[in-house]
């Protein structure tokens, strides 16, 4: 298996070299059956990639102790199930992972090219290639999965218990798959511009992948935040650590582009300004690979730990030079068909959300690098962690939350500020009813009550939009339900980023609740005594240990009473692993659309008592319905038109704004 | 190029909606600041606490969060402290004292650490200054070309009309979606 695996990554190399060498050499010298054979490597390179990802999962599931990776991460007691996460546990597997994700998506990106890129495609697919061709020579000469030991242990390590749980099955594949997949969007871009094709020709292309990637990166964040609430057993869901913002950086300057380019799609302005943001994104998710293969602390300190985070560091520094010099080298060619109309417009607001959601991400990278910085100035380490976060990047997450309520209703070009007065009014009434409500409620926190606001803002304009073209449309004689898909359906990206806004609006409603009002406290209980936290009681019931040849587990079993009228039953759980001398916690969780009871066992003491931390995390239930919305809305953005318009693409005339463009609808 | 005068009216339009989003920002920016430990119990204060400061030894995890013996121990001296009437602030310098600067979950606002807060809000600052200079000088440009065209203003009447020509047909008015694109 081992050998078999090594073959296919040289072959997977060498067909690299062969797809970035007939592509290029097709496209300058014009030979069209070149550039087909060099695309058909492509292809082939995402089948040679698929035999290898096989043969570490057959050695995985063979129990073949002789291979080095097999032996870290799995040993006999593990149930099947977990090759799966088992695969992706260190850093070669999850190289391997990477490489495989990113060899489908090639293969799937060059397939699905839309006509207009025909000739920016070469470049592209070379771009992929070389990036691809990295991760392969980084396993090859540097973390090899296929590794062999001289003499296969008896049994193998086991997998880092902290892996071993549901969230782990997507969160990382998700993550890794979208931090990869911003190679397609960016290597279109600097295709387009190596081509000469400076001009609207890789919009459609660019946004759709810029798309994909954007949804596959939010989820796998969500997922992680998942995880760590479910598993981590602190209460919270997102730490600002070095790790999780490395997912988050990149997220937050695909979300800028995918706004932005729907200007250069429109009005076929901002054009340098979205090869400077997708550029931008693809740095931060190669920043972001660096520091989840520098190794397994979340330091910034642990870099040296590994070669391989050097490598990517490296990597980046080549790809960010040549990307810069592609970009001055295209710089004169690459204007805008017009100039904008006013600063109070869609396009200025776009420009705006851009500004704002940079500087998260720039905060966001200078919290991570300042501990260097203060190391280097006087030698003094010191630690940038959540409340640096919260202050700063809250009241801009605040302002953009803002944007996302008037942005949408201000048109393109021009806005006259009195039509904008008129659609504002009521939404800004409810907002400000709604909050002199809450005042009156008892909640007193300003944060809180400007984010509840704004949210209501949002919710509101969104809502009135849909109102009026549903309305309008109804009375055309269809009925309201067919005219709100009839809407939908008439202009996606718009309709699809409204829904994609009412899943932020929970996140926000999730992340405001449970940040400003939980209740937490720590006790001891023994068996059959309660507890009140918030308007719950908790009886602790009874403990189970059971032991496995790999750990032990330990449950309790808690009854959760409101007054005297019981509400049901709640399980949490501490498991612990001798082999690693680690302890992973399952928190018992009964979730309500109002707040969370959060119940982790902390310890269990030898007098039979144990000991807890209790939360009531208000709203937390949100930022879970967050995700499925958000997928939702990315789809109909993505949803290509009748017939595949969106991807086999028109052409549209340069200059004119995007007259018959497959997404102006109405008229 | 940034240095040709301004569309001062044009950018008046722009502040008026900018205005509001700075003062709502510096507000929350400010409030962020000063009403940071508005907890009342001696308890809910600890656990504020709490979050401020990083177990020394489990890189990255608040003594909140990290369940090792230490952490454990440093939440009970917290909750000792408070209670001979330390402030926070005084019981913050006790474990500087002890662990380093490290031990703090934020950098202090005060001496070279006052680069890590002000190179965020500065930078904010100029980026919504570049902002409005760069909309400015690209809707000058606008502006000289415009006299081409007829103005929005005054086709403003007409325009009302084909509105309401479409909300007739039931086919949506032009304020959604492509608006005024001259489709």
């Amino acid at each position: 298996m081992a050998d078999l695996g090594t073959m296919a990554l040289i072959i997977a190399a060498l067909l690299c070299c062969y797809a970035i060498a007939g592509s290029v050499l097709g496209a300058r010298a014009g030979l069209p059956r070149l550039i087909d054979s060099a695309r058909r490597a492509v292809y082939l390179n995402a089948l040679v990639l698929a035999v290898a990802t096989a043969s570490l999962v057959s050695a995985f599931l063979a129990k073949d102790f002789s291979i080095q990776y097999v032996a870290e991460h799995s040993n006999r007691a593990m149930e099947p199930v977990y090759v799966w996460v088992a695969f992706y546990a260190g850093n070669e597997g999850s190289i391997l992972f990477i490489a495989l994700a990113l060899s489908c998506l090639s293969a799937l990106a060059v397939w699905k090219a839309p006509k207009e890129a025909t000739i920016l495609m070469p470049y592209a697919s070379a771009i992929m290639m070389v990036v691809l061709f990295f991760f392969i020579t980084v396993m090859l000469f540097l973390a090899n999965p296929f590794a062999t030991l001289a003499q296969a242990p008896p049994d193998g390590r086991g997998i880092n218990p902290l892996l071993a749980h549901p969230g782990m099955f997507f969160h990382p594949p998700s993550l890794m798959t979208g931090l990869v997949a911003v190679t397609i969007p960016f290597a279109v871009v600097t295709g387009a511009l190596l081509a000469g094709q400076t001009r609207d020709q890789w919009v459609d292309m660019g946004r759709t992948w810029g798309l994909i990637a954007w949804a596959i990166l939010g989820v796998g964040n969500l997922l992680g935040s998942w995880w760590a609430y479910t598993i981590l057993g602190w209460g919270g869901y997102w730490g600002w650590d070095p790790v999780e913002n490395a997912g988050f950086m990149p997220w937050l300057a695909l979300t800028a582009f995918v706004h932005s380019v729907m200007v250069q799609k429109r009005r076929g302005i901002f054009r340098l300004w979205n090869v400077v943001l997708v550029s931008a994104a693809f740095f931060l998710a190669s920043f972001g690979m660096f520091i989840n293969r520098g190794g397994p602390v979340p330091s910034v300190h642990s870099f040296g730990a590994s070669t391989v985070g050097w490598v990517f560091l490296a990597f980046l520094a080549v790809a960010a030079f040549s990307s810069i010099a592609v970009i001055a080298w295209r710089y004169n060619k690459i204007s805008s068909a017009q100039p904008l109309d006013s600063p109070l417009s869609r396009e200025a607001a776009f420009l705006l959300n851009n500004l704002l959601l940079l500087a998260i991400a720039l905060v966001t990278m200078w919290g991570v690098v300042f501990p260097l910085i203060s190391e280097l100035a006087r030698g003094v380490t010191v630690t940038v962690a959540r409340p640096f976060y919260d202050q700063i990047n809250g009241p801009i997450f605040l302002a953009l939350i803002f944007l996302m309520g008037v942005g949408p209703l201000l048109p393109w070009r021009s806005a006259s500020p009195s039509d904008l007065r008129r659609s504002l009014l009521l939404p800004s009434l409810l907002a400000l009813g709604v909050v002199a409500l809450l005042a009156l409620m008892g909640v007193s926190n300003w944060y809180a009550l400007a984010s509840f606001g704004l949210c209501v803002l949002v919710v509101s304009c969104v809502v009135r939009e849909w109102v009026r073209g549903t309305l309008a449309r109804s009375k055309q004689g269809h009925n309201l339900v067919a005219s709100f898909v009839h809407l939908l359906g008439s202009n996606r990206p718009r309709y699809g980023g409204y829904i994609v806004h009412l899943a932020v609006v929970l996140l926000a409603l999730g992340v405001t609740g449970s940040s400003f009002y939980s209740v937490q406290k720590d006790v001891v209980l023994a068996q059959g005594q309660r507890e009140g936290v918030g308007k719950y009681e908790i009886e602790y019931v009874s403990s189970r240990v059971e032991h496995k040849p790999d750990r032990e587990e330990w449950t309790a079993n808690l009854m959760v009473y409101r007054g005297d009228r019981p509400l049901g039953a709640i399980q949490a759980g501490r498991t612990f692993y001798p082999e690693f001398r680690m302890s992973s916690t399952r928190a018992g969780i009964r979730s309500t659309p109002v707040e969370d009871l959060y119940v982790i066992p902390s310890e269990f003491l030898d007098d039979g008592r144990a000991s807890f931390r209790i939360l009531v995390n208000p709203l937390v239930m949100w930022i879970w319905v967050a995700g499925p919305v958000l997928i939702v809305g990315a789809l109909v953005a993505l949803w290509p038109d009748k017939g595949g318009v969106a991807l086999s693409g028109r052409r549209r005339p340069e200059a004119a704004p995007a007259v018959g463009s497959a997404y102006s609808h109405e008229l | 190029m940034l240095l040709t005068p301004l569309n001062w009216s044009s950018l008046g339009n722009l502040l008026k909606f900018v205005l509001p989003l700075l003062v709502l920002m510096a507000a929350g920016f400010l409030i962020s600041c000063t009403v940071k430990e508005g907890a009342v119990s001696l308890e809910e204060q600890a656990q504020a606490l709490d979050k401020t400061l990083i177990c020394p030894v489990c890189p990255g995890e608040t003594i909140d969060q990290s369940q090792a013996e230490l952490a454990r121990q440093m939440r009970a001296i917290v909750r000792e402290m408070l209670a001979q009437g330390r402030s926070a602030e005084e019981i913050k310098q006790f474990f500087v004292k002890r662990y380093g600067e490290g031990v703090l979950a934020s950098p202090p606002k005060r001496g070279f650490n006052l680069v890590a807060w002000a190179t965020p809000v500065g930078g904010l600052a100029l980026g919504l200054l570049l902002l409005a200079l760069v909309l400015g000088r690209m809707t000058r440009g606008r502006k000289a070309a415009s006299d081409e065209e007829p103005d929005e203003v005054a086709l403003r009447p007409y325009l009302a009309m084909v509105d309401a020509e479409l909300e007739k047909e039931g086919i949506g008015t032009r304020k959604e979606g492509s608006s005024s694109e001259g489709e």
